[in-house]
């Protein structure tokens, strides 16, 4: 359902992708991994049009946005807009709007974006948020609530969209410990519903259970790929080995 | 205990009588001048011909019939002539300052101005004339002005003489050239002026023409200060002296004012004048309290009216200078340095007197709105661009991230969080509008200030009328300073 080919971004003289190739199909979860500053964020970025790649062709559900240039008509900015409207995005900070209530958070997408009827787009709103076990906090502003809260929300908000697969870009980096497992159980069993999904996570034992296949990212390439087994258990990468033992020995 | 007592009871009649000495006992004025070797004149040179002006061919030194009867004046005294500018609607006050020994620029010998200071023996006899545009009819006296709007100079005869007719609207201005050129692009029908200025700007001007004969003849004299009596008696020899050898005579030729009726100064003799009035005490003061309040309407109407286009157009300006194209956004930054980088005042008059020659005529109360909304619509587009970008950059990703426009994510997730940012200095600019909105008074506006300085210059009542307009301003702004504060505190409350 995912097709990325030869994805190419760089910051001025700074290389961040150096050609990524990735295909996914329907309901698999991905995680990539890697050392900080290896491209991860900035490949899911480019997946929703937030950072727009130098070349490459990125295609979801058959809708094809190739790289190279911002989008000068209407119509190019209208592909962009149904691309992103196809993947969910989860911030590492959140980015809750901090002038509305998390009820209004979660139904802003379809009531501005999609300009559904707010009765119907409160009804699925409330039943999101109680998905996300926040539904006692919609008159809550993002202020009020906790972290982790505020990240369910996030995620809530992004599935109000009704998106076909969601990006996670290290959405539980900003949480004390203790607050993580709340967003990670959500992630999970969204997994388990057969979301499509794309992590960024540092969160290694998350990974390991839940992921369908691990990418690792190294240099602005992907250094490896398979499933949780043999990325942990049996990397063929000298880079992923080291990676690897770095980051499960913290 | 005691010795400190002692010295402090010292101390203080020395400052005693340092501030004596400092406020009553001032020397003797004609002593002073004659030390200093200079006779300090206060006179008006902006659109002052044919009296004191630039000279067009030599700008930077001044000329006028005025200015070389100083000249001749100081001779006689033995020392060299100061010209030190000063308002024209300000002389009186001026003088009484000290900022110059004497008044010599125009003034007329009337009850009012000889009951405030004294006044020399006259130097000029002058007339007023009514100058119409070339193709007007009627006109030709003072009766035929019923109906019509006419100009007039600040605090001058002629509209002592129009105040008292009824059904006139009167229009004043600070200067001369400023009702001609409003005469001319059909603001007015008529403006009355002191013969001497209009023989000079008016009658070299096609477009104009003097409407019937001069009236209302008076004289010009120097004032002086109540209690220069040694200075006024040297004075008032010098000028006959000078009307006698033909100095005036000769002077007034060169600026084509001379005329058959100047000779009468030699022979003038003064009325003996009722008890001088004294100035007004607090139970006039609810009578001042109508036209202030009335000037004070016309500030709020201003500043409301004119906020409101600076909020609105503040609001175009920064959209354009943030997110318009490439060109566009460019002009709306040179816009917003360029108004920010020239006085207001200038702003004004080029909107009030400039665009009219290019075709596109703005009535006084049109052209102050203009002038003041555009200019604080580049403050306001400043505050705005502030707030915009203390919003988050992550807020606009998130917006973009669900699918909206970048339209949508300005109207429904940017702007409202800028708000929050915005309304405080926002609100300080309205508070700071009220008070700014006086500078209009420039362009012929009537608001609470103008109302203040036709009301204090008629009674003398600085002090009194001042704090009645200043409580006004206060009354007004005060309110518009809680609610700001109120609402910057709700704001930092709500949310985050």
């Amino acid at each position: 359902m995912i097709t990325v080919k030869n994805l190419i971004k760089s910051y001025n003289s700074n290389r961040v992708l150096l050609g990524i190739d990735h295909d996914q199909q329907r309901g698999e979860a991905v995680v990539l991994i890697g050392p900080s500053g290896c491209g991860k964020s900035t490949f899911l970025r480019c997946l929703n049009q937030l950072e727009i790649p130098d070349s490459g062709s990125i295609t979801i559900d058959g809708l094809t946005i190739e790289g190279g240039r911002l989008p000068q008509t209407s119509q190019e900015r209208e592909q962009q807009r149904q691309l992103r409207m196809r993947a969910g995005m989860v911030f590492q900070s959140f980015n809750l709007f901090s002038h509305l209530t998390v009820l209004q958070n979660v139904m802003s997408g379809p009531l501005v974006v999609k300009g559904l009827p707010a009765e119907k787009v409160e009804v699925s709103a409330r039943h999101l948020l109680a998905k996300v076990g926040l539904e006692n906090k919609a008159e809550a502003y993002p202020s009020q609530l906790s972290g982790g809260q505020q990240q369910r929300v996030a995620i809530a908000r992004a599935l109000a969209m009704e998106p076909l697969v969601m990006l996670f870009d290290e959405p539980t980096s900003a949480l004390d410990p203790e607050l993580r497992e709340e967003v990670l159980q959500v992630m999970r069993r969204l997994a388990e519903e057969g979301m499509t999904m794309i992590v960024v996570t540092h969160e290694m034992q998350f990974a390991r259970d839940m992921a369908d296949r691990i990418l690792f990212f190294d240099g602005g390439l992907v250094a490896e790929s398979g499933p949780p087994e043999q990325i942990f258990g049996a990397p063929q990468n000298e880079r992923t080995r080291e990676f690897l033992k770095r980051a499960l020995s913290t | 205990m005691n010795d400190s007592w002692r010295r402090w009871r010292v101390s203080c009649w020395c400052l005693l009588l340092l501030f004596v000495r400092t406020f009553s006992a001032h020397a003797d004025t004609l002593d002073d001048i004659k030390k200093r070797g200079e006779l300090r004149w206060g006179a008006d040179a902006e659109g002052g011909a044919p009296y004191v002006y630039t000279d067009p061919q030599n700008p930077g030194t001044l000329i006028g019939f005025e200015y070389d009867l100083a000249d001749a004046l100081a001779a006689k005294l033995g020392v060299k002539a100061r010209m030190v500018q000063n308002q024209w609607d300000q002389l009186i006050p001026g003088l009484e300052r000290e900022n110059f020994d004497i008044s010599l620029n125009g003034l007329e010998i009337t009850p009012d101005n000889r009951q405030r200071i004294a006044m020399s023996q006259p130097y000029f006899v002058y007339a007023q004339q009514i100058v119409t545009r070339k193709d007007s009819t009627g006109m030709e006296r003072l009766e035929e002005l019923q109906g019509k709007t006419v100009g007039v100079l600040a605090s001058s005869v002629a509209e002592r003489i129009l105040e008292g007719q009824k059904g006139i609207e009167l229009k004043i201005y600070p200067g001369n050239v400023e009702s001609l050129r409003d005469l001319k692009a059909q603001r007015l029908q008529a403006v009355l002026m002191d013969l001497p200025i209009a023989l000079h700007y008016a009658r070299p001007d096609p477009e104009l023409k003097f409407s019937g004969e001069p009236f209302a003849f008076g004289y010009y004299g120097i004032g002086l200060r109540r209690n220069d009596a040694r200075l006024a008696t040297a004075i008032d020899q010098a000028i006959k002296e000078l009307a006698g050898d033909g100095t005036l005579e000769r002077t007034y030729r060169k600026y084509g004012v001379w005329n058959e009726r100047q000779k009468g100064l030699a022979s003038y003799e003064p009325e003996r004048l009722a008890e001088a009035k004294h100035i007004s005490t607090l139970r006039e003061w609810p009578k001042y309290l109508p036209p202030l309040l009335r000037g004070a309407v016309v500030t709020v109407e201003l500043s409301v009216l004119a906020m409101g286009l600076a909020v609105v157009a503040g609001l175009v300006i920064v959209l354009i200078r943030l997110y318009g194209p490439l060109p566009l956004s460019w002009l709306a930054k040179a816009y917003v340095e360029v108004i920010r980088g020239t006085p207001l005042l200038i702003q004004l008059f080029l909107i009030y007197y400039g665009l009219p020659q290019l075709g596109l005529k703005l009535n006084a109360f049109a052209a102050a709105i203009f002038g003041l909304g555009m200019n604080y619509a580049a403050s306001e587009s400043e505050n705005y661009r502030a707030g915009i970008q203390a919003v988050q950059h992550g807020q606009a990703e998130a917006a973009l991230a669900l699918g909206m426009s970048r339209w949508q994510s300005l109207r429904h997730v940017v702007l409202p969080q800028a708000l929050r940012f915005v309304i405080p200095p926002v609100t300080n600019d309205f508070i700071a509008m009220f008070k700014d909105s006086s500078i209009v008074s420039v362009i012929t506006m009537v608001e609470l200030t103008k109302v203040y300085g036709m009301i204090a210059n008629a009674t003398y009542d600085y002090i009194g009328v001042g704090l009645m307009t200043a409580a006004i301003y206060f009354a007004l702004s005060y309110p518009a300073s809680i609610f700001a504060n109120w609402l910057e505190r709700k704001l930092r409350h709500d949310h985050r």
